[in-house]
C-alpha cells in the first residue's frame, strides 16, 4: 500500500519535473545552438599546431615575427629577422616576398622524394614511373607561395586523393620543411610568386573591408564563414583563427584550387588590407550583440527564433493553461 | 430645507459599501454608460486551455514590436543618400554609406541601449511571424475557422500577409548589403510579372533598379505607418469579433455549443494575459541580449556590385527563396516577349495560389463537408483525418521549401555536393508532402481507436487488504488538470469578503475540497 | 449533432453570493501557503533584476548585461503574475452561456426588406441617375489608380535594354584604374565598369561586368564572337539573368561562375550558357579589344540586354554599338 509520502513524491517528481525539465532542455538547446558555433569553430583548430604570432626569434619564420624580443606582436616593428640571421626591412613595402634560402633545396629535396613524389611524380612535373599522368599535378612553376601555402595549411600531404578539394587539416610538415620543399619546387623551375609576408602596420582596415566585400565576399560569405561551391568544392572558413596573415596573403595571390588568382588586379597595398581585415574583424568579429551564431546570418536567426522564441513561448503557455 | 455640507463620514457613507470604487465607477457611468457592458466584461468566460494562448504571443511580439519601433523610428533616417561614414566602427570608416545604413549602426553603436532595442525589435519580428504560423494552425486543425467564424481566418490570413510583407520591409530598411541584394531580388520579381511588371518595378523604385533612391523613403512610411495602421484596424476587427462571437472551447465536461467555460476576465485571465505578456516581452529582450542577430556593419552598405554568399532572407520569406531556387529554368521567349516563368511562377502566382487556398479554405471546406451548421466546440485532430492530413501536407510543403532555402548552408554543414542537394530538395518538394499526408490520416485513424489516447491517465492508487483483496481509488487532481470533475457555475454576483475585511484574531481552520487552507487575515 | 443553435440550453441563475470556501472560488494551488512564498521570492528577484536594468543603464554598461537584466526582471515579473493567477485566483470553472448570434427571423426579413424596398423605391423612379451615379463612381476608381501609380515614377521605356556600355568604353576598376594585358593571369577575375560610371548607382547596377582571363591565347566563346575575348580575358554582365544578383563567385579550375543567390551556374568558356540552376539566359557577353596603348576596351556594348527577362524583352535586341 502506498503512502500518502509516496503518491506526494510521485506527484512531485511529475509535476515538478516535466514544465521545468521542458524549460530546462529549450534552454539548454538554445545555449548550445548559441554556442556551438563557436565551438564548431573552435573545435576544428584545436589540433593544429601552427599559430600566428608567437615564434621565438631564431626560429623558422619569414612570417612576420617581431624580431625584437618574442614581443609576441608580429606587426610592432617595421623590421623582420630572418632565418640566418638575415634581416628584411619593410621599408614603405605592403608585402615583402621573399624565396626561401638556396641552403634548403636539399632538404626539401629528400622531403619532397619522401613525401610528395609519389603522388606529383618524381621530378614533381605530373608524370609517375609509368610514364602516364600521376594523381598530383605538376608542380614546376607553380613557385614557393604556392608550396608554402599547400604544406602549411596541411592539405598537403593529401588525406584522401579521392577527395574533390583536399581541405585543411594539421600539417603534416613543420613550417621549417615547408620551406624547405617550397625551395626545392622553386629551384626546379623559378616563377612568381616567392613568400610574401605582409606587413600589417598602417593597413587600412576600412579598405580592407570594402576590397573584401566586393572580390572575396561572394565565395566566402561577408563573415567569412565559408560556404559550399559547386560539385563538392567548396571555399573554406576565414574565420578559423589559426589562419595566418602569410597564408592568406599566399592564398590571394596564388589562387589555390577554384580560388581566383589575383595578381595584378590587386596592388600589395591592397592585399595587405584585406590580410589586416581577414586577421583582424573576420577573425576576431565584432559581435556587441551577443552570441554570433556561427555568422551564416538568417539561417542560425530562424532556427533561434523558431526554436527558442515561439517553441519556448509555447512551453510557457502549456505551463499556463489546461492541457485537456 | 436646505442639504447639509457633506462631510467626510456623510460622503463616505453616501457611497456605499464599495467606497471610493463606486465614487469612480458612478462618475464614468454618468458620462458613458458603462457599468452594465462593464460588469458583463468582467464576468466573460475564457476557455483555459493552453493552445489558446498562441496568438496571445503574437499579440504581445506585435506589442513589442510598436514599442521599440517607436525608440528605433526616432533614429533612423530613411534616406539613401550617400554620405561618409565617421562612427566608431573602424573597418566602416570613410566609407560611402546611405544615411539610412549610417543612420542604424548609429542606432547600434552610439545609442545606448540602440543595439538592444534594434535587436528586440528584429527577434519580435521573426516571433511574430512565427507566432502567427503556429497560432493559424491551432485554428485550422481544430476547425476554429468554421461558421460563424470564416470572417476572423480571412482577417487573420491578410494580417498573416501583411506580418510578412511588413518583415521584408523593415530588414530592407537599414539598406545593408544583404538586404539590398533581397531588394534587387525583388524587383526583378516585381519586373517578371507579364504586361505591367516592368512598369510597376520603375513606378515603385523610381526608375530601373536601384532607381533615384526613393525605395527607402516610400518603404520607411509603408513600415511605420501604413501597414501598421492597416494592421491596427485589422487586428481591432479580430479581436472584436472574438469577444462578440466568443471563443471556441473544446468538448468536455459541462461544455455545450451554446456556452463557454474557463476561467473569468477579471482577475484570473488577465493577472496570466498580463503576466504572459511581461513574460514575451521579457524573452525577447532575453534574446536581444544574449543571441546577435542582424550585424549590418558586419555587412557593410549596399553597393549594386557587390554580393555576399550565404544570402538567405529571414525565416518567414525562405519558401519563397527555396522555391525560386530549385525552380528549373523556364523561360517562355517568343512573339517579341518573355515571360521569365523561372521567376514569375515560384515567386508571385504559387504564393498566390498557397494564400488563396488560405483564403478560401472555410468555404472549400463547407462545400466539400456539406456542413453549414454553427461550430462552438473544437474538433481534436484526430478527428477529421482529412483535414489534419491536408494541413500537415501544406505545413509540410512549406517547410521543405524553406529548407530548400538553405541549399549552401547545407551542403557545406553536411559535406556534399551542393548540386546533389538541390536535387534532392526538387524531389523532396513532391514526396514529403504527399508521404506526411498519409502519415497523418493514419496516425489520426489509429488514434481515433484508441479510447482516451493523448489524455493523461489519472493514477491510482492501489490497496490491499489484509486478506489479500485488491481495491483502487483515483489520486486527487493535479494543478493545470484543471477542476474538471466540478460543475461549472456562472460567475458569482457577489462574492463574500467578510471573512477578509475584518481583522480576526484566530486563523479559520475552514478547508476547501482542493485540500487548499483558508486563512483569513 | 448540433443543438438548436436559436434556443439557450437551460440556463443556471448565478448563485447569488459566493463564499470564499466554494470550491470555484478555492485556490488551484495544493499548498497555497508555499505557493505564495515562491511566487514572493520570484518577484523579489525580478524587483532586483528591473532594479539592476536601471543601473546598467544608467551606467551605461555592456548591452548585453542592459539586455539581460530587463529580459530577466521583465520575465519573471510576469511569471509572478501568471503563477499568481493560475494557481492563486479563483479557476472555477465558470460559465457563461452564449448569446445567440443570429436575429430572428423577423428581424432578417425586415432588414432584407428596407434594402429591396427602399432602393427601389429611389432606383426604379430615378434610373438615370442611378445609371449616371454608377459611371461616375466606376471612372473614378479607374482613373484614381493614375496618380497613385504613374506619379511614382517613370515608365521604363528603352533603359531595360540598354546599358552604358560603348564602342571604345575603357574597361575600369571600382578605383577607376584601366586593364592592360598583364592586370590579370590565367584565373584572374575582376568587376570592371565603363570608366567614368565606377562609382555611380547606375554604373554599379547595370554596367556592372565580370572580366575574366580564361587562358593566355585569343579565346572563342560562341560562333561569330571570334574576337571577343583577345588574349583570353573574356567579359560578361556581372548580372544575373535569374534575378539580377551579381554573379561574382567565381571557380577557377571548374571555369565555372556561379551565382551565390539561388546557385546558377555559368560555364564561362562557351559563352555563359547556364549549366545548372533556374537561371534561363546566359550572361550578356561584353565584345573586347586591346588598344593601341594596350588598354583593354570595349567593341561594342553587350549581345543582349543584360539581367532579368521582363515582358517586353526580346532576344533580337542589341544594344549600344
Amino acid at each position: 500500500m502506498s503512502s500518502p509520502r509516496t503518491q506526494k513524491t510521485a506527484r512531485t517528481l511529475r509535476t515538478k519535473l516535466l514544465l521545468p525539465g521542458g524549460l530546462l532542455g529549450i534552454a539548454a538547446l538554445g545555449t548550445l545552438a548559441l554556442v556551438f558555433p563557436g565551438v564548431a569553430q573552435a573545435s576544428t583548430t584545436k589540433t593544429q599546431s601552427l599559430s600566428a604570432s608567437v615564434k621565438a626569434c631564431g626560429s623558422v619564420n619569414l612570417r612576420g615575427v617581431s624580431g625584437v624580443h618574442n614581443t609576441g606582436n608580429p606587426f610592432a616593428s617595421t623590421t623582420l629577422t630572418c632565418f640566418d640571421g638575415m634581416v628584411i626591412r619593410y621599408g614603405s613595402s605592403a608585402i615583402i616576398y621573399t624565396n626561401p634560402p638556396r641552403a634548403f633545396v636539399s632538404a626539401g629535396k629528400l622531403l619532397f622524394d619522401q613525401t610528395c613524389s609519389s603522388c606529383h611524380g618524381s621530378d614533381a612535373n605530373g608524370v609517375s614511373p609509368s610514364g602516364a599522368a600521376s594523381i598530383g599535378p605538376n608542380l614546376q612553376g607553380v613557385g614557393a607561395a604556392t608550396v608554402d601555402f599547400w604544406i602549411t595549411t596541411g592539405r598537403m600531404p593529401a588525406a584522401d586523393v579521392r577527395a574533390v578539394e583536399a581541405e585543411r587539416k594539421t600539417p603534416r610538415l613543420t613550417d621549417k620543411q615547408a620551406l624547405e620543399v617550397a625551395a626545392y619546387i622553386e629551384s626546379l623551375d623559378p616563377a612568381a610568386p616567392a613568400v610574401p609576408t605582409p606587413n600589417l602596420r598602417g593597413a587600412d582596415v576600412s579598405d580592407g573591408a570594402d576590397l573584401f566585400s566586393l572580390n572575396c565576399a561572394a565565395c566566402h560569405t561577408i563573415t567569412g564563414a565559408g560556404d559550399a561551391l559547386a560539385f563538392g568544392t567548396n571555399a573554406p572558413t576565414l574565420q578559423n583563427k589559426q589562419i595566418t596573415p602569410q597564408q592568406v596573403a599566399e592564398a590571394i595571390r596564388t589562387g589555390p584550387a577554384n580560388m581566383p588568382r589575383f595578381s595584378g588586379n590587386l596592388t600589395d597595398a591592397q592585399v595587405r588590407d584585406v590580410v589586416a581585415y581577414v586577421t583582424e574583424k573576420i577573425q576576431h568579429p565584432s559581435n556587441p550583440g551577443g552570441a554570433g551564431l556561427g555568422g551564416v546570418g538568417p539561417v542560425a536567426e530562424g532556427f533561434i527564433a523558431l526554436l527558442l522564441g515561439v517553441g519556448g513561448l509555447a512551453l510557457i503557455c502549456f505551463w499556463i493553461g489546461e492541457r485537456t | 430645507m436646505s442639504p447639509a455640507l457633506p462631510t467626510a463620514k456623510t460622503k463616505k457613507q453616501a457611497l456605499g459599501p464599495y467606497g471610493r470604487v463606486s465614487g469612480v465607477v458612478n462618475e464614468l457611468d454618468d458620462r458613458l454608460g458603462l457599468a452594465k457592458g462593464g460588469r458583463v466584461f468582467l464576468d466573460k468566460i475564457f476557455p483555459d486551455h493552453w493552445s489558446f494562448m498562441l496568438g496571445e504571443i503574437a499579440l504581445y511580439s506585435f506589442v513589442v514590436l510598436i514599442a521599440t519601433g517607436i525608440f528605433l523610428a526616432l533614429y533612423f533616417v530613411p534616406s539613401a543618400n550617400e554620405i561618409i561614414y565617421h562612427g566608431s566602427y573602424a573597418p566602416l570608416r570613410g566609407q560611402r554609406v546611405s544615411e539610412a545604413f549610417n543612420s542604424t549602426v548609429n542606432i547600434s553603436f552610439g545609442v545606448r541601449g540602440g543595439l538592444l532595442v534594434r535587436q528586440m525589435h528584429h527577434w519580435a519580428a521573426d516571433i511574430f511571424v512565427a507566432s502567427i504560423v503556429v497560432h493559424m494552425a491551432r485554428i485550422f486543425f481544430t476547425g476554429a475557422f468554421r461558421k460563424p467564424r470564416e470572417l476572423n481566418w480571412v482577417i487573420g490570413t491578410l494580417m498573416l500577409i501583411l506580418a510578412i510583407l511588413e518583415g521584408f520591409i523593415g530588414y530592407s530598411l537599414p539598406d545593408d548589403l544583404i538586404s539590398g541584394t533581397g531588394l534587387r531580388i525583388g524587383y526583378s520579381i516585381v519586373e517578371s510579372i507579364p504586361f505591367v511588371g516592368s512598369y510597376l518595378g520603375t513606378f515603385l523604385w523610381g526608375g530601373q533598379f536601384p532607381g533615384t533612391g526613393v525605395i527607402i523613403p516610400r518603404f520607411y512610411i509603408i513600415h511605420v505607418l501604413i501597414i501598421p495602421l492597416v494592421l491596427f484596424g485589422l487586428l481591432g476587427a479580430h479581436l472584436g469579433l472574438l469577444v462578440r462571437q466568443k471563443h471556441t472551447q473544446f468538448k468536455g465536461p459541462g461544455r455545450t455549443e451554446t456556452n463557454v467555460v474557463g476561467s473569468p476576465m477579471f482577475p484570473t485571465f488577465m493577472a496570466k494575459t498580463t503576466g504572459f505578456l511581461f513574460m514575451v516581452v521579457g524573452a525577447t529582450a532575453l534574446l536581444g541580449a544574449f543571441a546577435q542577430i542582424n550585424p549590418i556593419w558586419q555587412f557593410g552598405s549596399y553597393e549594386a556590385s557587390k554580393i555576399s554568399y550565404a544570402v538567405q532572407p529571414d525565416w518567414y520569406m525562405g519558401w519563397l527563396d527555396g522555391a525560386l531556387r530549385i525552380m528549373p529554368a523556364w523561360e517562355f521567349a517568343g512573339w517579341g516577349h518573355t515571360v521569365p516563368l523561372e521567376v514569375f511562377l515560384p515567386a508571385v502566382i504559387f504564393p498566390g495560389l498557397i494564400f488563396n487556398i488560405a483564403f478560401v479554405w472555410p468555404a472549400l471546406e463547407r462545400r466539400m463537408t456539406g456542413d453549414n451548421e454553427l461550430h462552438n466546440l473544437l474538433d481534436r485532430p484526430r478527428d477529421r483525418p482529412k483535414r489534419t492530413a491536408a494541413g500537415a501536407a501544406m505545413l509540410a510543403l512549406l517547410f521543405v521549401l524553406f529548407a530548400a532555402s538553405s541549399t549552401d548552408v547545407l551542403a557545406n554543414y553536411f559535406r556534399l555536393s551542393l548540386n546533389f542537394v538541390l536535387w534532392s530538395f526538387r524531389i523532396l518538394t513532391f514526396v514529403v508532402p504527399v508521404v506526411v499526408a498519409f502519415v497523418t490520416y493514419g496516425i489520426c485513424k489509429e488514434m481515433q481507436g484508441v479510447q482516451g489516447i493523448g489524455k493523461r491517465k489519472r493514477a491510482v492508487i492501489v490497496h490491499r487488504s489484509v486478506t489479500g483483496e485488491y481495491t483502487t481509488t483515483p489520486t486527487p487532481p493535479r494543478p493545470g488538470d484543471g477542476p474538471e470533475e466540478m460543475e461549472p457555475e456562472p460567475v458569482p454576483e457577489r462574492i463574500d469578503i467578510s471573512p477578509l475585511a475584518a481583522p480576526v484574531l484566530t486563523a479559520s481552520r475552514e478547508s476547501s475540497p482542493t485540500g487548499a487552507r483558508q486563512v483569513s487575515r | 449533432m448540433s443543438e438548436d443553435n436559436h434556443e439557450p440550453s437551460r440556463t443556471k441563475v448565478p448563485m447569488p453570493i459566493a463564499t470564499l470556501s466554494d470550491p470555484h472560488m478555492g485556490d488551484a494551488a495544493r499548498n497555497p501557503q508555499r505557493a505564495e512564498g515562491i511566487i514572493a521570492v520570484i518577484l523579489v528577484v525580478a524587483i532586483v533584476f528591473i532594479a539592476g536594468f536601471g543601473a546598467a543603464y544608467w551606467q551605461n554598461w555592456n548591452p548585453w548585461i542592459i539586455g539581460g537584466t530587463l529580459g530577466l526582471g521583465l520575465f519573471l515579473l510576469g511569471f509572478g503574475l501568471t503563477a499568481w493567477g493560475k494557481y492563486l485566483m479563483p479557476q472555477g470553472p465558470f460559465v457563461e452561456e452564449r448569446h445567440v448570434l443570429a436575429s430572428s427571423p423577423e428581424e432578417r426579413d425586415s432588414m432584407a426588406a428596407a434594402l429591396v424596398e427602399r432602393s427601389t423605391v429611389v432606383v426604379k423612379r430615378r434610373k438615370l441617375l442611378g445609371g449616371l451615379f454608377a459611371i461616375g463612381a466606376g471612372i473614378f476608381g479607374i482613373v484614381a489608380l493614375f496618380p497613385l501609380l504613374r506619379s511614382l515614377g517613370p515608365v521604363p521605356g528603352t533603359s531595360l535594354d540598354t546599358s552604358d556600355w560603348r564602342k571604345g568604353r575603357v574597361l575600369v576598376d571600382s578605383s577607376g584604374r584601366s586593364v592592360t594585358r598583364d592586370t590579370l593571369v590565367v584565373g584572374g577575375i575582376m568587376t570592371v565598369y565603363p570608366a567614368g560610371l565606377q562609382n555611380t548607382d547606375q554604373g554599379q547596377a547595370v554596367d556592372q561586368t565580370v572580366l575574366i582571363r580564361v587562358q593566355d591565347s585569343n579565346l572563342v566563346t560562341a560562333k561569330g564572337r571570334e574576337t571577343w575575348a583577345p588574349d583570353g580575358y573574356v567579359a560578361y554582365s556581372k548580372v544575373c539573368t535569374h534575378l539580377g544578383c551579381p554573379v561574382g563567385l567565381y571557380e577557377q579550375q571548374l571555369e565555372l561562375l556561379v551565382c551565390p543567390c539561388h546557385q546558377s551556374m555559368f560555364n564561362v568558356r562557351n559563352g555563359a550558357i547556364p549549366q545548372f540552376g533556374p537561371a534561363p539566359r546566359p550572361l550578356p557577353q561584353l565584345p573586347l579589344y586591346f588598344d593601341t596603348d594596350g588598354i583593354l576596351k570595349a567593341q561594342a556594348g553587350f549581345d543582349q540586354a543584360v539581367g532579368p527577362g521582363f515582358f517586353e524583352r526580346t532576344t533580337t535586341q542589341e544594344n549600344g554599338t
